[in-house]
């Protein structure tokens, strides 16, 4: 009887631990894109480096705040987005297929 | 009928329905986005949250956890800035640099934190200055949270005032920078480094390993975070490995031009005409959230319904929370709890009613602080870019039936 309360009061007051010892792993969770005009070159400039979920949950956007946001990546985050083409591209896509229908 | 099944819901990822209400008059704040679903898929020591990104992780917890003064750290929110934290942490190894402006740079180890300091413990709302940002119209910059990037939890550390103090901070230092284990895909990007004045280092923040009597859960920052109570938590590091002293604000992207506010009286500005000076969002406002029922629950006209939901501000202290059946016109008090976890807590509230007539009915709460704040209603609150700050009455609409 005593045995069994000091085994109770024993794990009460030891924290539990947390299961990381062995490592974590986080799952992929697949955030499907809008298919349309630049939707593969967008995944392969936006999604090396965060999911489409980052993208898609900003919400729905106008022209200018994409085209800010790529910049942003681009200058803050350094993004390896490195032509005209290639910023227009992106942005277009993601005004086509996930803008407010405003450009500014 | 009560909802506890709301773990088994038909599940879908916040994936295809991020639209805030844009179709609403301009400029109108609104309610938040309700009731999404959680996803399939639970993360490491997680329960299935409401899934806005999977890397970085970026996990809401459901309006239904929000009826007691802690929050369960499996079902706690969860915010990343940087998409690679490390999958793999040895706690044996693991240590924390000082270093910058002081008398002699140190690493301190966990097992040093935990017996060479005093342990402190103090409980402490975590929100995200942007909880809740679906609210604004137009859509505001930034992940569109509905009401649950936010929680409460019983912290246990030891006092960063005392770490510093090992190290010696020289005379001439004035701000603390703080570095965490997640990296950017890339090396050139920054890392998510923040900064605090010492002018708000007191007491109360901590360098903590333990939420709620367990090891911090690794996606809210194993295995040692910073807490600062009564700020929002976007200076909250999780994985915390770098503390830095300086004399000058270093030039940092998320201190300059992430989580910022206009700096005028009414913290507001027009997508036309943006403020042209900002400062940080800092100190939390007062904010409350009904946790049941939840907008959608079908309770009987004969049965006693119970409203319950927490309430927190940014450690002035709750001075009461009000309900209102009527859309806003009459307020009843509501029930608090004895507030024995402290100022800078949840308090968990409850009223008691029996619904009369059938039909929807709206539920709204209130609560207003001991420095006499009072949330507003959501079309009162003023829009900023970033979508910070809403404290909005909040209210869920159930139906009667007979």
């Amino acid at each position: 009887m005593i045995n069994k309360l000091l085994f109770i009061v024993l794990l009460m007051s030891t924290t539990l631990f947390a299961q990381v010892e062995g490592g974590i792993t986080v799952p992929y969770i697949d955030f499907p894109m809008k298919p349309g005009k630049g939707m593969y070159s967008t995944r392969g400039k936006c999604n090396m480096c965060h999911s489409w979920g980052y993208t898609l949950n900003q919400g729905l956007q106008s022209k200018k705040f994409w085209h800010d946001k790529v910049m942003k990546m681009i200058v803050v985050f350094k993004a390896p987005i490195k032509t005209k083409k290639d910023i227009d591209t992106v942005v277009n896509y993601l005004f086509e297929n996930y803008g407010n229908g405003k450009l500014e | 009928m009560e909802r506890r099944d709301f773990f088994k819901r038909a599940l879908t990822v916040a994936g295809s329905a991020a639209v805030g209400a844009s179709t609403l008059e301009a400029a109108e704040t609104v309610h938040p986005v309700d009731n999404r679903k959680v996803s399939d898929i639970a993360f490491p020591q997680k329960r299935p949250l409401i899934t806005y990104s999977d890397r970085p992780p970026l996990l809401e917890t459901p309006r239904e956890v929000f009826t007691s003064a802690l929050t369960p750290n499996d079902l706690f929110f969860v915010r990343w800035h940087m998409p690679i934290i490390p999958n793999y942490i040895n706690s044996n190894k693991f240590h924390i640099s000082i270093n910058g402006l002081v008398e002699k740079e140190i690493k301190i180890s966990l097992k040093e934190l935990k017996t060479k300091f005093e342990q402190v413990e103090l409980t402490a709302v975590l929100q995200c200055g942007g909880n809740s940002r679906t609210a604004f119209n137009p859509t505001a910059s930034g992940i569109q949270w509905g009401i649950g990037a936010m929680g409460c939890a019983r912290w246990k550390g030891v006092r960063l005032k005392d770490v510093l103090k090992k190290a010696g901070l020289k005379k001439e230092a004035a701000w603390i920078g703080f570095n965490g284990e997640d990296k950017a895909v890339y090396n050139e990007t920054a890392n998510f480094v923040r900064e605090l004045n010492l002018e708000h280092l007191n007491d109360n923040v901590i360098l903590a390993y333990e939420m709620n009597g367990e090891d911090l859960p690794y996606l809210n920052g194993y295995p040692l975070r910073l807490i600062i109570p009564g700020f929002y938590s976007d200076s909250w590091i999780k994985m915390i490995s770098n503390i830095t002293a300086t004399k000058e604000k270093q030039k940092l992207h998320f201190m300059e031009n992430a989580y910022r506010i206009p700096d005028n009286e009414c913290e507001c500005e027009t997508p036309d005409q943006l403020a042209q000076k900002t400062k940080p969002i800092e100190k939390m406002n007062v904010n409350s959230i009904i946790g049941y029922p939840v907008t959608g629950t079908k309770v009987r006209n004969t049965s006693d319904l119970v409203v319950r939901g927490v309430a927190f501000d940014g450690g002035h202290g709750i001075e009461k929370v009000q309900i209102s059946i009527d859309g806003g016109k009459m307020w009843e008090d509501a029930l608090l709890d004895d507030g024995s976890e402290g100022k800078y807590a949840y308090r968990a509230f409850k009223y008691e009613f029996k619904p009369k007539n059938s039909g929807k009915l709206t539920i709204m709460c209130r609560a207003s602080n001991k420095k006499g704040e009072e949330q507003p209603f959501a079309k009162d609150i003023k829009w900023n870019r970033g979508g910070y700050k809403y404290n909005g009455i909040d209210e869920v609409i159930v139906e009667v039936v007979s």
